[in-house]
């Protein structure tokens, strides 16, 4: 794989979003300033709050028996770096990643928050050296609900995919087709500078 | 989606301050305290998650209601009312 690209699993979520996204943010280099947005403030002030709060509550009904918390993490074999909220060790002898989300639970699992999560699973399990086939995440504005995510050989596979992928925008300057939800265009920062 | 945004609060700072932040998000004001618009689902949140901010939850209520394009062709209307061409996103901009 390529020496000097290490991805996030936010651009991650961004090129799952709109491949586009990439293309503008980190080969074009212009910047969304999401950060300007009233919910993504809203998000990272409760998310602080979050890990501040209940540092030594270990979750027992999953099994947990030590966490480590905000964990900043990077793996050279997979070109991918980025900070854990929580890493759960549990009784079975395996581990977890635990991320908060300031968001409501609709009921269905979104591919974004699936792949985030296996690309923590990538980072436990090369830091580690340990199987981490499980995550956890907490939605804050459901009641701080737990919801369980199984991750798969499959989704390891996938997540590979994906990586390429970016590193293809990154690297070549390949323009990628957009997503084909027309929907998100609208509420798009890059709306005015993308070419149908 | 289309959106009815209705409150009732006792406080002026905050009633002004959602009341503005409703019409910089593109609703557009019906009555004193009622707002409609065509808006994104997350605007319509990212109002909801303002305004839940600033209330007093004891004594102010914040509704909002989304509405189907079915139901607002039904709406009825006496006296002076809005212009529904306007508050449905079907007029960008109006000269008086």
């Amino acid at each position: 794989m390529n020496e000097e690209i290490s991805i996030t699993p936010s651009e991650v979520i961004e090129y799952m979003y709109c491949p586009r996204f990439i293309y503008f943010m980190l080969y074009l280099k212009i910047p969304q300033r999401e950060e300007q947005r009233y919910k993504v403030q809203r998000g990272k002030e409760v998310h602080d709050r979050k890990t501040r709060i209940n540092k030594k509550y270990l979750r027992k009904k999953i099994g947990v028996k030590e966490k480590l918390i905000n964990q900043k993490l990077s793996s050279n074999k997979y070109n991918i770096h980025g900070v854990i909220d929580e890493i759960l060790f549990l009784k079975d002898g395996t581990a977890a990643s635990l991320d908060y989300k300031f968001a409501k639970d609709k009921g269905r699992l979104y591919n974004t928050y699936k792949y985030q999560a296996v690309m923590y699973s990538m980072l436990i399990s090369d830091n580690y050296d340990i199987k981490a086939n499980k995550a956890f995440i907490v939605y804050i504005r459901s009641k701080n609900k737990l919801k369980e995510i199984t991750i798969t050989k499959n989704d390891f596979k996938k997540v590979k995919k994906v990586l390429e992928e970016i590193i293809q925008i990154i690297k070549k300057g390949y323009y990628p087709k957009s997503t084909s939800y027309q929907k998100r265009c609208r509420d798009c920062c890059y709306r005015n500078i993308c070419i149908k | 989606m289309l959106v009815w945004f209705v409150y009732d609060i006792v406080e002026d700072r905050p009633r002004r301050k959602i009341g503005d932040k409703a019409i910089e998000l593109g609703l557009q004001r019906v009555q004193k305290s009622v707002f409609l618009g065509n808006v994104e689902e997350t605007t319509a949140d990212e109002l909801l998650l303002y305004s839940e901010e600033l209330i007093n939850p004891d004594e102010d209520s914040v509704y909002m209601f989304p509405m189907c394009q079915e139901d607002f062709k039904k709406i009825e209307i006496l006296g002076e009312a809005f212009n529904k061409a306007m508050a449905n996103d079907e007029l960008k901009t109006m000269f008086l």
